[in-house]
């Protein structure tokens, strides 16, 4: 091989080295870009929350409460008893799975701490509309998560002061620090094995048709293309799969909603809707999808329900 | 004056086409009026050859015989529609649905070790976030004397850093910890990528808002819907960790997390957080979901390790692969990639009975601490069956396990960090599957 390379590797390396050693020589400030943090500005950002309590909001929500909330925003992913719908996660039972051959991972079999729950919770659920959640509602449904695992009493309330305080039974499990590198492969090169005792253990069958391809947006010919592709990346969540009470693209599912017109249609997928089935957020809780979008969307849907 | 340009030349290029498809007197009669319409300008079309001529020598192809698309008919140039192929892919029983998913690389298309950007891996938890430069800012705050909001043009003052790195999903090949699973290449190691990364050292950051005494963790969070989040080691962070806002030379793609990621080199893809929003230092790890529910390796006995950053070196082979199947018997260039999150590759073996006997291979490119290094070997197939598989060792003297020394030490439930030694099975009408082998 040249060296050429290695050359360049080296002048590599020896920058990378500079620009550290320079670092060291510079204070705080050295630069001053950019503008102060206020605390206002930061207590907006910072939502996380560590198992020793710091970064959790006052507040309180109650298994009772809970119930209710987690019906509305958290049983149509995981199911009325933390089942799980399809793949979504499930989030209770899995008691003493670990060590078997399909071990079921959820909060009460394998989550180290509960303030992941709270956080998660507030952080990114549900799915469909992060941080649409108040302090108390995420406290609210985290109990009824742990209630859901049998892991509090139907009459627990959890709190500020006594998060911290819950102990998850797999806790004591999780260990570090990494133990890797835990093998020790040698570099045989020759008669490493005997070739005539190989035998092959597993072997897929291969497939024709491709994995399904990323489409992209931009070389989609048509507007109808375009609204086919709002509709899987955004609107599929909840509708391929009658999710939230959602219609799928079956045509029983649309003759009273077509029956009032398109335009109540339209209007309910921009701006919202509660029905007696479900609800459905403003624009699916893709806020960021223009009303014409949301239009075509729709438009596409009716496509798909009324072809032949 | 532009527009009059790229007009001609439209006109020119259906004139041609047109021509290519008539025969005979239709032929230069379209080309006659087609040529009075343009005037001479389009003399050399009259040479064009129709379809049904050959392309091969001694014939001359139609697209040496005639004028092409002018510069800026695409100012953004694409791939040739030859390669439409090549293109990330994902499986869609993986995951519920694919807003929070992963797509593969078509790592058998690719050469040398730089991956196109539109070509590496996606990994979203909430969709991809459409996100305005000018109205993004990245948060520095927690145990630090300074907390600080960058706009990205304050980001982008400071000394910036260039590095050649890998990027892999700690997953990469979980699906087949119980046995061989997947049929292509790009869904059994294509949860990676290799690229030139330009930003900020993280460490530039961290002196600048003055880091207090007993810190030791960051927490990195994105902007996408799912605040994407991991807790980060001090150690690293002074290391080698880099913001980033470039990717091989242009602001990061979406999919990649513009305007801004982190990237730390060798390290679980995972806590390379996109869409990066906030960085907050402290003194103890958060344990978001992203590191106590998954990113956690569950071992035989029930434990679990946690906090298992490192990318053990690794390697694949190439070409064959199931999407690259190899015609007929005769001498072949063999080739493949190696990566280890520890340092430099420093050999990589290549057997052809199934691990019974190994030829080094050569290295035929650059070789970069933590990059995807390229190697390759001549080989002559006799047309008979055979099992490939390629074993690299990395400059700390570790070399890449089997699967039978990785489920003894942790069974098979782990999910993540597989790098065992992947065998193809070369069958004798040249087809290749994939196999787990004794």
């Amino acid at each position: 091989m040249s060296r050429y390379p290695e050359f360049i590797a080296l002048i590599c390396v020896a920058l990378a080295g500079n620009a550290l050693a320079e670092n060291h020589k510079k204070p705080a400030g050295h630069y001053g870009y950019g503008k102060p943090a206020t605390a206002e500005e930061i207590a907006g950002w910072d939502i996380d929350v560590r198992p020793d309590g710091l970064g959790l909001p006052p507040g309180s929500g109650s298994v009772e409460d809970g119930e209710m909330l987690y019906e509305t925003h958290c049983a149509v992913c995981h199911g009325s008893f933390g089942e799980g719908v399809g793949r979504y996660p499930v989030l209770a039972g899995g008691e003493d799975t670990l060590m078997e051959d399909r071990p079921e991972k959820t909060v009460g079999s394998y989550w180290p701490y509960v303030s992941t729950l709270w956080d998660y919770i507030y952080r990114a659920m549900p799915f469909t509309a992060p941080q649409s959640l108040t302090h108390d509602e995420t406290y609210a449904i985290s109990a009824y998560v742990l209630y859901l695992n049998d892991l509090v009493d139907d009459d627990f309330v959890m709190t500020q002061d006594n998060m911290a305080s819950i102990e998850l039974p797999n806790q004591p499990n999780f260990f570090g620090p990494d133990p890797r590198p835990d093998v020790q492969n040698t570099r045989c090169m020759k008669d490493c094995k005997d070739v005539s005792k190989i035998t092959i253990l597993s072997e897929p069958q291969p497939t024709e048709p491709e994995a399904e391809a990323v489409v992209e947006v931009a070389s989609a010919a048509g507007a109808m293309a375009a609204a086919e592709q709002t509709y899987k990346s955004y609107c599929s969540v909840c509708h391929a799969q009658a999710i939230a009470g959602a219609p799928a693209l079956e045509p029983a599912d649309w003759e009273s909603r077509i029956a009032q017109g398109k335009d109540v249609m339209v209007r309910h997928a921009i701006e919202g809707f509660q029905g007696d089935a479900g609800v459905m957020p403003p624009k699916g809780g893709f806020v960021q999808l223009s009303d014409d979008e949301v239009s075509a969307a729709v438009d596409y849907m009716l496509q798909q329900v009324q072809q032949p | 004056m532009q527009k009059l340009q790229q007009e001609t030349d439209r006109l020119i290029q259906t004139v041609a086409r047109e021509g290519d498809r008539l025969s005979g007197t239709d032929r230069r009669k379209f080309l006659r009026n087609g040529l009075t319409l343009l005037g001479g300008a389009a003399a050399a079309v009259t040479t064009g050859a129709s379809a049904e001529e050959p392309f091969l020598p001694p014939a001359v192809p139609p697209w040496s015989k005639r004028l092409g698309p002018g510069v800026v008919t695409n100012p953004y140039g694409k791939p040739s529609p030859h390669e439409a192929h090549v293109v990330r892919r994902n499986v869609p029983w993986l995951t519920a649905d694919r807003i929070a998913s992963i797509s593969f690389t078509p790592l058998g298309d690719l050469k040398g070790i730089i991956t196109p950007s539109g070509l590496t891996f996606e990994r979203y938890h909430a969709g991809l976030p459409e996100i305005e430069p000018q109205k993004h800012r990245l948060m520095i705050h927690g145990m630090v004397d300074r907390p600080l909001i960058l706009s990205m043009d304050d980001l982008m003052r400071f000394p910036s850093t260039s590095m050649i790195r890998f990027l892999e999903c700690p997953a990469n090949g979980g699906m087949e910890w119980r046995g061989a699973q997947m049929d292509k290449l790009q869904f059994t190691h294509g949860m990676l990528a290799c690229a030139e990364w330009t930003g900020v050292l993280l460490s530039t950051i961290l002196q600048e808002v003055g880091v207090q005494k007993g810190a030791s963790w960051i927490l990195a969070e994105g902007a996408d819907g799912a605040h994407m989040a991991r807790s980060i080691p001090m150690d690293k962070a002074l290391d080698d960790a880099l913001i980033v806002y470039a990717q091989n030379g242009e602001a990061l793609r979406p999919e990649q997390g513009y305007p801004v990621r982190l990237i730390n080199p060798g390290w679980e893809g995972n806590t390379c957080i996109k869409w990066l929003r906030r960085l907050e230092i402290g003194d103890k790890p958060w344990h978001m979901r992203e590191e106590t529910s998954k990113y956690t390796d569950l071992m035989a006995d029930g434990r679990s390790r946690e906090f298992t950053f490192v990318q053990e070196c690794n390697s694949v082979v190439t070409n064959p692969c199931p999407e690259k199947p190899l015609k007929a018997k005769g001498k072949y260039w063999i080739e493949g990639l190696a990566w280890s999150g520890r340092g430099k590759i420093k050999a990589v073996d290549v057997s052809f009975d199934g691990g019974a006997n190994w030829r080094q291979a050569r290295v035929t490119g650059l070789v970069l601490p933590r990059a995807l290094t390229r190697f390759g070997l001549e080989w002559d197939w006799d047309g008979s069956p055979a099992l490939i598989q390629s074993r690299a060792m990395d400059e700390t003297g570790y070399v890449q396990p089997t699967y039978a020394q990785l489920r003894q030490a942790r069974g098979t439930n782990s999910i993540y960090h597989k790098n065992a030694i992947h065998t193809w099975r070369l069958h004798a009408d040249g087809q290749v599957t994939n196999v787990q082998i004794s």
